[in-house]
């Protein structure tokens, strides 16, 4: 792999901060929606090989299990896409505490995934963003798959790139077994601009 | 004259509208005049909701609200909320839905000091995406469809059968639901029929006796070809006594009338097994298995007949 | 003689941001430690006059080392730097003890405020 790559301790400490903080105004908007109390993690950050992508969700995810994924496209300083994987619990769970009766229909269902989804993501992008004082579009969170096993979440076949960072982060409410991860996958030329905005960042302090 | 971006805002071909924290229309552009009837003088100051009673209210508004208490991006999808404007699209010949299919995006408009004044709204036709998505499901659904079914007959085929077993013993194993019932059906002398009338009748053969079974099916039932001159169905919820009246009616629907192809009558009967998906057996293999061996009791028999598979005695001593 | 503080947070990116938003003319010996265990043994020391602690972390989190203090009875300014804003966040290192909850991003401003409202430097 290209050295130019390898974020160095001090960017991948950054990174991590700065992600932290972001993460931190997401759980806030998610425990605002939901009226509970939302337990963060500590940000996990890789660079992936495309090859090894599916193994690489699978280890962040934990358990082999199936589960239901949005994607949405960012675009701007940097460019990538996020991910926000809901546990097969997830869903229903979601419906539950956002007040739907048992009889949510599958249209309705996959608008709340998609909502709370574009909620976590652009609260957690638009905060390292803001930090890093990058500019970011979004567009339109998508179903990426309903129900699939998470080791088939991406077919590393249809990647384009290389290498690619991904962070990832997690949200689990205290009263419910609900967990839902939000992953950040940017692709090499947005590594190179990450790095550049990261040091610019460094330099504050 | 209008500067550039003011006459983009205003002609584009997609909808762009502005709203304040009442809802208020600031902006309506050209495409949203046009669609709506509605002049853009006409709109501006007026309640979005008072304009479109239509509007799904309680949902738009929550959604509108967290882009101004969020700031941030908000969007929704024709494929969960086919549209919230009841607009007349471009496909009004061929493309067999009703209203513009609307693919909506709100976006928060930060005054200097980072508040949200207003939400801007932007509205993509998406009727043409929809149409293609809708084309391609009904396509991809016969694809399916077709790899499910027969070449010949258009019953089942085997791999959906043993799919099907494979569901039925699952839902019993779950819920402990009611067991179903196998019928093994092959027709009497099916080579001699080939060999006196030729592979075109014989082909006709198993056309009719397949569209003979049907008629008396209930609902649930699921039917197939097993393969050469062997038939089967799956009688979910049914003991091994509704099994064989079931397959006596068959018997008899099958052999009540010679069938005709071209000019010739041709006399088919057929011989069945049944059996039951009851403990000990735990798999598919076992219960066809089973309705095999009735079968082979109604050949061995002399054929024209329905045969029960009775378990084994288990052996003392 | 300069005031002992102790700044806990397994980010060094955090900490010094934490430290260049000190006011400037407070005269402290400043201590640094990257998670929880680290903390409390600095504590010991009498390096945690004012604490300025963070709440995720790995070994021993924010919560922990504020249970231990409360357990073995208090005796340190804690303020809490936490970027998890939730107001029941906020409620429970109150009960655990903390004199304060700084939100992260730290602003200068806001450090500065509680500093004076405690009497605790300047």
């Amino acid at each position: 792999m290209n050295d130019q790559l390898l974020l160095t301790p001090d960017q991948r400490d950054a990174l991590q901060e700065v992600t932290n903080i972001a993460m931190g105004q997401a759980g806030a908007q998610l425990a605002q929606i939901l009226e509970v109390f939302v337990q963060l993690s500590v940000p996990r950050i890789n660079i992936t090989e495309s090859a090894n992508i599916a193994g690489n969700i699978l280890q962040l995810v934990g358990t082999p299990q199936s589960v239901t994924a949005i994607r949405q496209a960012f675009s701007g300083t940097l460019r990538g896409e996020a991910m926000v994987v809901y546990d097969e619990n997830g869903c229903r769970d979601l419906a539950d505490l956002m007040g739907y009766e048992d009889d949510i229909d599958r249209d309705s269902e996959r608008e709340l995934l998609l909502d709370v989804g574009n909620v976590l993501v652009g609260a957690c992008l638009n905060g390292i963003a803001e930090l890093l004082q990058a500019k970011l579009s979004f567009s339109a969170p998508t179903i990426m798959a309903e129900n699939v096993e998470v080791g088939r979440l991406i077919n590393p076949q249809q990647l384009t790139w290389n290498y690619a960072l991904l962070v990832e982060v997690h949200f689990t409410l205290e009263v419910r077994d609900f967990t839902c991860h939000l992953m950040t996958l940017m692709p090499e030329e947005s590594i190179v601009a990450l790095k550049s905005a990261l040091d610019a960042f460094m330099e504050n302090f | 004259m209008l500067s550039p971006a003011d006459f983009i805002v205003s002609e584009i071909n997609a909808g762009i509208f502005m709203l304040d924290r009442e809802y208020r229309v600031l902006l309506w552009n050209r495409f949203m005049a046009h669609h709506s009837g509605l002049e853009s003088e006409a709109a501006i100051g007026r309640n979005l909701f008072e304009l479109f009673p239509e509007l799904p209210q309680k949902w738009l508004v929550k959604k509108i609200d967290s882009v101004f208490v969020l700031k941030n991006f908000a969007f929704t999808s024709w494929e969960q909320r086919p549209y919230l404007f009841r607009f007349q699209h471009n496909r009004p010949i061929t493309g067999g839905i009703d209203y513009m299919r609307q693919n909506f995006t709100f976006m928060p408009m930060r005054d200097e000091s980072g508040e949200v004044e207003a939400v801007v709204v932007t509205l993509l036709d998406a009727t043409d995406s929809a149409i293609y998505q809708t084309m391609m499901q009904g396509a991809m659904q016969k694809l399916e469809e077709s790899s499910n079914r027969d070449g010949l007959t258009g019953v089942f085929n085997r791999r959906y059968i043993d799919a099907r077993i494979f569901d039925e013993i699952q839902r019993i194993q779950r819920y402990q639901a009611v067991p179903f019932s196998v019928v093994l059906l092959d027709l009497d002398h099916f080579k001699r029929i080939n060999d006196t009338y030729g592979h075109l009748a014989g082909d006709e053969v198993l056309r009719e006796v397949a569209r003979r079974v049907q008629p008396g099916l209930r609902e649930p039932d699921v039917f197939g070809r097993y393969g050469g001159e062997e038939f089967i169905l799956i009688l979910p919820q049914t003991d091994i006594e509704g099994a064989r009246a079931a397959a006596e009616r068959i018997r008899f629907a099958i052999g009540s009338e010679t069938i005709v192809s071209g000019d010739e009558h041709i006399a088919v009967t057929a011989s069945l097994g049944v059996a039951e998906f009851a403990p000990p057996f735990a798999t598919a293999a076992e219960v066809t298995q089973a309705a095999d061996e009735a079968l082979y009791q109604s050949k061995h028999a002399g054929r024209n007949r329905v045969s029960v598979y009775v378990a084994q005695q288990s052996k003392v001593g | 003689m300069p005031t002992p503080i102790l700044v806990v947070d397994d980010s060094v990116m955090a900490r010094k941001m934490l430290i260049k938003a000190l006011p400037a003319g407070w005269d402290v010996e400043i201590t640094q430690a990257g998670n929880g265990l680290e903390a409390l043994a600095a504590y010991r020391e009498g390096k945690a006059e004012v604490m300025f602690l963070d709440l995720t972390m790995p070994e021993l989190d924010g919560y922990g080392v504020l249970e231990t203090l409360q357990a073995e009875g208090l005796n340190s300014f804690v303020i809490v730097v936490s970027a998890d804003i939730q107001p029941l966040a906020r409620e429970r290192v109150r009960q655990l003890g903390a004199l304060a909850f700084v939100k992260k991003p730290v602003e200068p401003t806001q450090i500065e405020s509680i500093l004076r409202e405690y009497g605790i430097a300047l």
